[in-house]
């Protein structure tokens, strides 16, 4: 129910949002607090990314406490899921001075924020899926952490066809719209250079629950691979319903875009024992700075970091860091300083790439393992392979304005 | 060669959506109800078994206690609240159940967190029915099965039981009914918490399908309201008519055209309503 | 002073009010936006007794009527505007003349139908509509010297067509047409043998509460510069449906309370508590149980509860049959 936190904030809300008269509304200027927007999905569906994704804003803000010698505090903002609640509660986050963003998990409501930040001036960086966030509909505001979707198929697909020479037939299932192509086609690019036969492809919709009828289609094409393209809960139901036709002990499964840990609890060992997966963080990862992360999120909530977390603690200190590089919050001054930016990352040393805002980073190939031999209750998949494959700007279709 | 797997596959998803559907049809053959929170109690049955296989419990223990739960907690919602507001005109009905839906979804939320979970198919059933090129699971098979027992049971229920007559004679003229000296008000109970327990019993079934999740309550109900729309509201046999061609068409277009699945069940949907306007088997 | 000339000076206090007491322009915009498609709403619940989940479409569509004309060709915004509500009067007219042919629940799921069958619609022709991504990047164009890009700029936009539509949703409910819609809702077959042509009167209820839904529809994608695929969504119809119910089905300006109240209070609840949808579900049940006048009605009973009031209270020309005997009583 409310916690004290809700309540503070409750008060807060009622003391300076709404039901002041014009000129005693609050006004950020130099000098007072740095207000990091953090606008995320807290209800609705994808409620689950929200939840974890505040936690990681509260703990690198807090952790770094000051910046520029003023106090940093972040502005939670719920999404519901919905671009246009999203767009709106930016707009007004704007209004009040807000210039900068880390946030959005839908591609959907990624791309409008992402637009309308650049619009007023400020700086957003996402973690959202669509190629389009820094490819043909880039811009000087946004950037992205996540790898497209051409690297999360050439770090998965590649090597695993790598690993299992005999696997030479291999069956999709896309969800039906840009971000499903995006992988589709990349797929696609590699089986046609590796010689596999692409024995077939199932496109579904993106209310889809029910996939047997795709599953059967599948075991009708006899594959040797199944790569499964969709996300989120659709890849649960998708492995799910395809374990229970037998198809694991058939074929080799992939489900190259994977959300890691929050995914993984919700299948369990059982589903997920021999299936690979794709993933853009795993809190398993070698690197010191992932190390000390997972240290201190351990000692504060009692948990590994899950991808939602990580992502908005890495996404948020980027945006400090690059805030404290500049000695401003302008959003030109920050964008300037993160363009071409280095910097050592949750997966090792990563890079901003400043023809299209997109940050060069790994993507890794998990695998499953069995109950028995996981060391920890969290200790689902181990990495078998990572690296770093990107289009070129060009490539990506980004002109940036 | 692949249609006859999916014509099957079909099958089994429609014994699915008439379990699902069936309540619906029934609660608002008597009660004259529109329901929108019938996808609530299809998710509370999903979540139960869930919880109860996560203590430990067994699954068919879980299977045999969410329903009756979910109907007990339906007994209670319709003589606290729903009772009060049959008199007043569908627009209330709507408003109090969507209500009631947002509420039961953001209170699983509250309860099991917002991520979802897996319940696993129980060990006897985990295998798969392999019948030269065709794989079917097992426990999908168990489900079409345990499905066609209810379906008699159920059917003998209402054609063949005092009960039953009441429902029927009750979903003509309610005044009747009471002029007969039947307890209107415990037997409109009764079929609510029958109606939302036959959700609950779905939704149990499908967690090991499905997994659990808190917004699966609302695809149910789409799925529910279609069936019932195209059988013919308080129509059992349209139920199960409607449930299976639903079920059937969403496989078959999965081969076909997939993207036009949904296009075509709404298409459907609409047109029987104007050329039928009982569904295919309603009651005038 | 008669009863449409003070609605009319409540909703025109209402949009002078909310720059008063709101921080965000935008928000205000959307109190806006959503009053007008409350309130064409309400003239098919309130005025016609046709409980439409159909509104969504009109919504959508007009959203992606205009997105699609400042997109695609240089015509002004006044041009884009009409459009749209010209895009959803002819759906909602289609959509309509389906629909009517059915009564009570089965209308209401025909409009479901409609609903989910536009919905799928825009999301396979994403060539069209951007699909799930929506469609991006609709400008705001100027009109004539005066920018709207600054939040209060447009709000002033809105606030002025949204209080023209308003005379005008009160002028069609008190013509004849409007009297003839509520004998037709209050009794059908009455106005039926008494020769009115029921069934075009609730077709032109329905273009005319598609019209305006189209042009809300328009003013929201140009408030967030995205057409997206939720604004034709089944929850969009649902918001709407709810706003209207909430307000109260009794006159237009109810739709007005009932949008704002809904807006702001979504707003703050959900900057307050990820499970705000828990309260808001509360509030619809209790609001069939205790307020089935919805806001208006309760804001009519405090007055009349004043001894001021008390002379001053005249009984609502268009009482609605849907309300309950007891619920008059205190009147």
């Amino acid at each position: 129910m409310l916690n004290r936190r809700d309540l503070l904030k409750l008060s807060s809300v009622a003391a300076s949002s709404l039901l002041l008269p014009a000129g005693l509304r609050p006004a950020f200027a130099a000098g007072e607090d740095i207000t990091i927007g953090a606008p995320l999905p807290m209800s609705g569906p994808f409620a689950a990314n929200g939840k974890f994704g505040s936690m990681g804003t509260a703990m690198i803000v807090e952790e770094v406490g000051k910046v520029l010698d003023r106090k940093l505090g972040y502005l939670e903002i719920d999404t519901e899921g919905k671009p246009a609640t999203a767009v709106r509660k930016v707009q007004e986050a704007m209004e009040r001075g807000v210039t900068l963003f880390a946030g959005g998990i839908l591609s959907s409501e990624a791309l409008a924020m992402g637009k309308e930040v650049a619009k007023g001036k400020g700086v957003f960086i996402t973690t959202a899926g669509a190629d389009e966030i820094t490819g043909s509909e880039c811009n000087k505001g946004t950037f992205r952490w996540s790898v497209p979707t051409f690297g999360a198929i050439e770090q998965t697909v590649r090597p695993l066809i790598e690993q299992l020479p005999n696997a030479k037939r291999w069956y999709t299932i896309t969800p039906q719209y840009v971000f499903g192509d995006g992988l589709l086609n990349a797929a696609k690019a590699i089986f046609k250079e590796k010689g596999i036969e692409h024995v077939g492809n199932s496109y579904h919709s993106l209310t889809e629950k029910e996939f047997s009828g795709y599953l059967t289609n599948a075991m009708a094409a006899k594959p040797d691979a199944l790569l499964i393209l969709n996300f989120g809960s659709q890849s649960s139901d998708t492995l799910r319903q395809a374990v229970s036709f037998g198809m694991k002990k058939r074929m080799t499964i992939l489900l190259a875009w994977a959300s890691g840990l929050e995914q993984f609890e919700t299948l369990g060992p059982d589903l997920m024992e021999g299936v690979y997966f794709g993933a853009q963080y795993w809190h398993g990862i070698d690197s010191p700075f992932n190390r000390e992360l997972v240290a201190k999120v351990q000692a504060k909530h009692k948990m590994n970091p899950n991808y939602a977390f990580a992502s908005a603690y890495l996404t948020t200190k980027i945006l400090i860091d690059a805030a404290a590089k500049a000695g401003s919050t302008e959003g030109s001054a920050v964008i300037q300083a993160m363009e071409g930016m280095k910097y050592t990352g949750l997966t090792g040393d990563e890079e901003i790439r400043a023809a299209d805002h997109q940050v060069i980073k790994n993507y890794y190939l998990l695998k499953g393992k069995a109950k028995s031999a996981m060391k920890d209750k969290d200790d689902y998949a181990d990495i078998i392979s990572f690296g770093k494959s990107f289009q070129s700007p060009e490539q990506a279709q980004c002109k940036m304005a | 060669m692949i249609y006859l797997f999916q014509l099957v596959n079909g099958i089994g998803l429609g014994m699915l959506y008439f379990l699902l559907a069936v309540g619906l049809s029934i609660i608002f053959g008597l009660l004259h109800f529109v329901n929108f929170a019938h996808g609530a109690f299809y998710l509370l049955g999903a979540y139960l078994v869930y919880d109860m296989t996560e203590r430990g419990l067994n699954f068919w223990a879980a299977l045999l206690v969410a329903p009756i739960i979910v109907g007990a907690l339906a007994a209670l919602t319709e003589s606290v609240l729903l009772r009060r507001i049959y008199h007043l005109p569908h627009t209330f009905h709507i408003l109090v159940t969507v209500g009631l839906a947002l509420m039961v979804q953001e209170l699983v939320i509250i309860l099991w967190g917002p991520v979802g979970g897996n319940v696993s198919t129980p060990d006897a059933l985990s295998g798969v029915l392999i019948l030269g090129d065709f794989i079917y699971p097992q426990y999908r098979l168990f489900v079409i099965g345990l499905t066609l027992v209810l379906g008699i049971g159920l059917w003998w229920l209402l054609e063949g039981t005092r009960l039953g007559a009441v429902v029927r004679a009750g979903s003509e003229s309610t005044d009747m009914v009471s002029l007969l000296g039947i307890d209107i008000l415990r037997v409109n109970t009764a079929v609510f918490a029958l109606g939302a327990g036959l959700a609950g019993l779905a939704g149990a079934l499908a967690a090991p399908i499905r997994g659990v999740e808190p917004f699966m309550g609302v695809e149910a109900l789409g799925i529910a309201f279609v069936v019932v729309v195209i059988g013919g509201m308080g129509s059992y046999t349209g139920a199960l008519i409607a449930g299976l061609l639903v079920g059937i068409v969403q496989s078959i277009m999965t081969t076909l055209w997939p993207e036009g699945a949904r296009l075509m069940i709404y298409l459907g949907m609409g047109l029987v309503i104007l050329t039928m306007p009982r569904g295919l088997l309603g009651r005038a | 002073m008669n009863r449409a000339s003070l609605h009319f000076l409540l909703a025109a206090l209402v949009a002078i009010a909310l720059p008063l007491f709101m921080r965000s322009g935008t928000l205000a915009s959307e109190v806006l936006i959503f009053a007008m498609a409350a309130a064409a709403c309400n003239l098919l619940l309130g005025y016609t007794g046709l409980l439409s989940f159909g509104q969504g479409i009109f919504f959508g569509l007009g959203s992606y009527a205009a997105g699609l004309t400042l997109l695609h060709t240089s015509l002004p915004l006044g041009v884009a505007l009409v459009l749209a509500a010209i895009a959803g009067a002819v759906v909602a007219t289609g959509v309509g003349w389906l629909s009517i042919r059915r009564q009570g629940v089965y209308f209401v799921m025909l409009t479901l139908a409609f609903s989910q069958f536009f919905y799928f619609l825009a999301y396979t022709f994403k060539d069209i509509t951007g699909g799930d991504n929506g469609l991006l990047n609709i400008p705001r164009p100027a009109i004539g010297p005066f920018s709207l890009g600054d939040s209060w700029a447009y709000y002033a936009f809105v606030a002025m067509l949204f209080l023209i539509v308003f005379a005008a949703l009160q002028r069609v409910a008190s013509s004849t047409f409007g009297c003839t819609l509520l004998a037709v809702r209050d009794n059908e077959e009455r106005a039926r043998a008494i020769g009115f042509p029921v069934r075009n009167f609730k077709i032109t209820a329905f273009a005319i509460s598609g019209a305006v839904t189209g042009l809300a529809g328009a003013l929201h994608a140009l408030l967030i510069g995205v057409a997206p695929l939720s604004n034709i969504e089944y929850h969009m119809s649902e918001s709407i449906l709810i706003m209207t119910i909430i307000g109260g089905s009794g006159n237009l300006f109810a739709s007005v309370l009932g949008a704002g109240f809904y807006v702001i209070v979504s707003d703050l609840l959900s900057s307050i508590w990820p499970r705000w949808l828990l309260l808001l579900g509360g509030l619809l049940i209790v609001v069939a149980l205790f307020m089935q006048k919805g806001l208006w009605g309760l804001i009519e009973r405090l007055v009349v509860a004043l001894p001021m009031g008390r002379r001053s209270a005249i009984k609502s020309p268009i009482e609605s049959p849907i309300q309950p005997e007891s619920e008059g009583r205190g009147i």
